[in-house]
């Protein structure tokens, strides 16, 4: 059996992550949905590499906080309770990261994990989807052609996460179409690479201070000692590097739900209706206790998936049920909030919308939760 | 979902090279019950893992991330074609009644070229 206290550091970290987000996220939130893409603020990159937060998962000895998945999954609950927009640069940063230290060489992590860690960190990517590309990752069709010392990439990669602004994505791209999974391979690609532009940026339902958008590679050469792993492991670099990274996607679903949850609770004790306050009915506080019955729920899973990883058991199955269970929890939790706030609920002046719009996205990125649902199904 | 078709293959690589858990496992540096956790699926197995294991069993890392619908692709030592790996995938999407069919027919052209 395992207990379910977190330790001193874990809660140390909770702490800071706790007053990182109070402080530095939350009262710039409402702004950053305003601006829809129209410039991305780097002040938000600036106030996540002071606290090192992009380097969260990177080892210490390459600069970074080096917290284990259980941790991550503590601090990111916290960071998705500001605001899951901002959170989406740390996000995809731990993600390109997770599968650099997972597969990358001493070389390959001594040249870039720094990158992402200290004061003046940068932000990085993982590019997986393509417009034709999305569940079917074997259909992907970014090519990879092998010229003497290096790779030469052609093709567009679409719905990017810090798409234009990372200093380095991980590029998943295919050597023989034909091969499908067994033709796919990972690169770091720098940033500046040549040949390499932002293409369409996004303009989302949610998520709106994050950047979203396309990558063209066009004649872009890769060196050959940016390949990651073995020529054609690419299927097996991706799928172990999203089974890793779920538990946290599921911890910031926790992390909006909690948000809104709070926010319905503390009005619902206030508001009186036929004088007295519209907690004392039971039709609302029902509501409330589902809503937290479910947010407990949806953690201990994520954390059970995150303890998995940690433990370097198969975190698969546990990984996508956390996925699925959080995501859709937090969409009817945000939308439960919304009913007990009434009219007020709906409007700008309360922050329930935007966690309605923004925890949407979670169900549909990193894998839908309809394939994790086929995961899920085919290990039954 | 990986690691369990992952193990599989090591499981069967392992006994067709005569081998049981505890001789493998010393030879890879692993505890037995180690061993049998890749091969269960149970534990996550690294790429390094699957290459350290592969090179210990004389087998070429693609037995082992490659699906093979047609057990016979590799493991008879025939060269690995192209064509011939195409063929094989492409008839297991089919139906019985289907690949019966085209068998016939390649008999048939084959008969046709002596």
């Amino acid at each position: 059996m395992i207990g379910f206290d977190l330790n001193e550091e874990q809660l140390g970290y909770q702490n800071m992550a706790r007053t990182f987000a109070e402080q530095e996220m939350k009262p710039y939130a409402a702004e950053l949905d305003r601006r829809q893409g129209t410039a991305f603020d780097w002040g938000i990159v600036r106030r996540f590499a002071k606290a090192n937060l992009l380097g969260l998962g990177v080892p210490q000895e390459y600069g970074g906080l080096g917290v284990d998945h259980l941790t991550a999954a503590v601090v990111t609950e916290e960071l998705g309770a500001a605001c899951l927009g901002m959170s989406e640069p740390v996000g995809s940063t731990w993600l390109a990261t997770c599968c650099l230290k997972l597969v990358g060489n001493e070389d390959q992590k001594r040249r870039y994990l720094p990158l992402v860690c200290g004061e003046h960190a940068t932000l990085a990517g993982l590019a997986v989807t393509e417009p034709e590309a999305g569940s079917d990752m074997a259909a992907i069709r970014t090519q990879a052609t092998r010229k003497e010392d290096h790779y030469i990439l052609n093709g567009t990669k679409a719905f990017i996460t810090n798409a234009g602004l990372a200093g380095f994505y991980i590029v998943f791209a295919t050597t023989d179409p034909r091969k499908r999974d067994s033709g796919l391979n990972a690169f770091i690609v720098d940033g500046d690479a040549q040949g390499l532009t932002l293409g369409k940026v996004e303009e989302m339902m949610g998520l709106r201070a994050s950047q979203v958008g396309e990558l063209i590679f066009d004649n872009v050469e890769v060196p050959l000692e940016n390949l990651l792993g073995v020529e054609n492991t690419g299927y097996l670099i991706a799928m172990q590097t999203l089974d890793m990274s779920r538990p946290g996607m599921g911890a910031t679903a926790v992390g909006v739900a909690r948000s809104a949850f709070e926010t319905a609770l503390a009005y619902a004790r206030e508001r009186t209706q036929y004088g007295r306050p519209i907690i004392a009915n039971q039709a609302i506080a029902f509501m409330l206790a589902d809503m937290a019955t479910e947010i407990e729920a949806a953690r201990l899973l994520t954390w059970k998936a995150s303890w998995l990883i940690d433990q370097g058991m198969d975190s698969t199955m546990a990984s996508s049920m956390c996925k699925v269970v959080a995501t859709e929890m937090a969409e009817r939790v945000c939308s439960r909030a919304i009913q007990i706030l009434g009219g007020q609920g709906y409007t700008r002046r309360w922050p329930l919308e935007k966690y309605l719009r923004d925890v949407k996205a979670l169900q549909i990125y990193e894998g839908t939760n309809q394939i994790q649902r086929i995961i899920i199904s085919s290990m039954l | 979902m990986i690691y369990k078709d992952i193990g599989k293959k090591i499981q069967k690589a392992r006994e067709a090279a005569g081998l049981c858990q505890e001789t493998l496992a010393s030879r890879l540096g692993y505890t037995q019950a180690a061993l049998s956790n890749y091969e269960l699926g149970k534990r996550r197995l690294y790429l390094a893992n699957i290459e350290q294991i592969a090179k210990e069993l004389n087998k070429p890392l693609s037995y082992f991330l490659e699906e093979s619908p047609v057990p016979a692709k590799t493991e008879q030592g025939e060269p690995r074609d192209e064509t011939i790996a195409e063929i094989i995938r492409l008839l297991s999407e089919l139906p019985a009644e289907e690949r019966h069919y085209l068998l016939e027919y390649i008999k048939w052209r084959r008969d046709r070229l002596r």
